[in-house]
């Protein structure tokens, strides 16, 4: 039974609603800031700081996709492109109350077979806020140097997903606090992931 | 009596429900001998196959969202519920008794998330050891204690 955009979006603001437990938005955006801060004065590389962002975001992704499914109570996705729809509507909504706008594209066909769920099938989230960077200018070292600053996100992405058996490639594409249109997150399908088995020792 | 940690080299976790097995072990029915006389972690690790065999069969003959919920043997019945995440969370119970499922998914929407997820200093990968802190036992046995199937 596929779930609908419209059951997505309630179930996600249903979640969103009935958190008790809500964060002050300006205390997290100084939390995190003061942490990007941090891993630049530690790594004097924002190549590397990018890398440390998105490592902290896959540990936050294998832990935050337990509450996500124990809350939405969601079942399987059918295809990748529904997985972008969940991502947005109820991902986004629940925990960072935004909702990002999801473009799904995809490969050009080169075999008739489904083609939402070939390795290569992606989609883009469009951010239209982002409360991780409420208050943030970036320096000019901090842009030419290539900073993310919200890659966070996307090891979240790669971390949450992967604990459901599909493997993504998650990168910024563009962020407005780098003077860009837009702040756009693509997130690809590398493959899925079979369950490990255990090596038998007996 | 601490409980043996699991040397299993997989990737996914199994979370049994795990109570010392002496001097309580929870199962509903009565104590007349021992589940087995495996220690702890071995058991686990059979259960683990049995429950890992039992579900790709049961996937292979009806598809993918087919889920394997619970068998029944002449003493006991086990009851299983996996999430998507590939968790398992086990529990064993008499015969008689229904499906335990929904006490499994509250352990898991509550003491599991609370004091597993939540702990950034848990591992949430038996590769190591077990799933195993003070804090989760204590909060599942006081759920499962409160349940009116508890004797």
């Amino acid at each position: 039974m596929a779930t609908s955009s419209k059951q997505y979006k309630a179930i996600g603001e249903d979640i969103w609603k009935g958190r008790t437990e809500k964060i002050n938005a300006e205390l997290f955006a100084l939390t995190y800031g003061a942490l990007v801060v941090q891993l630049i004065q530690d790594y004097e590389d924002y190549a590397e700081v990018n890398k440390q962002l998105e490592k902290m975001g896959y540990n936050i992704g294998t832990r935050l996709i337990e509450d996500f499914l124990a809350r939405s109570n969601i079942g399987r996705c059918s295809d990748f492109r529904d997985v972008g729809e969940a991502v947005a509507k109820v991902g986004f909504k629940s925990f960072l109350n935004i909702t990002p706008t999801v473009t799904h594209s995809q490969l050009p066909p080169t075999s008739p077979t489904a083609p939402s769920t070939q390795a290569g099938t992606s989609f883009v989230l469009t951010l239209d806020e982002n409360p991780l960077a409420e208050f943030v200018e970036l320096p000019e070292e901090a842009l030419e140097g290539g900073l993310w600053f919200s890659n966070v996100l996307c090891g979240v992405l790669r971390g949450s997903l992967e604990m459901i058996q599909m493997q993504v490639q998650v990168d910024f594409l563009s962020d407005v606090l780098r003077g860009d249109e837009s702040t756009q997150i693509q997130v690809k399908l590398v493959k899925y992931l079979e369950e490990e088995v255990p090596v038998g020792d007996d | 009596a601490p409980r043996n940690t699991l040397a299993s080299t997989s990737g996914v976790v199994v979370a049994v429900h795990s109570e010392p097995p002496p001097p309580l072990p929870l199962q509903q029915r009565e104590r007349a001998q021992p589940m087995s006389e495996l220690p702890f972690d071995e058991e686990a690790k059979l259960v683990y196959g049995v429950i890992l065999s039992l579900r790709n069969m049961i996937r292979k003959l009806s598809g993918r969202d087919e889920q394997f919920v619970n068998y029944r043997t002449s003493t006991y019945k086990l009851h299983l519920y996996e999430t998507l995440s590939g968790y398992k969370f086990v529990m064993l119970s008499d015969h008689a008794t229904d499906s335990l499922r929904f006490v499994l998914r509250q352990i898991y929407t509550g003491p599991f998330l609370e004091y597993v997820v939540r702990n950034p200093l848990a591992a949430m990968d038996s590769r190591e050891r077990g799933i195993d802190n003070e804090y989760f036992r204590a909060s599942t046995d006081r759920l499962v204690r409160g349940l009116s199937v508890f004797p």
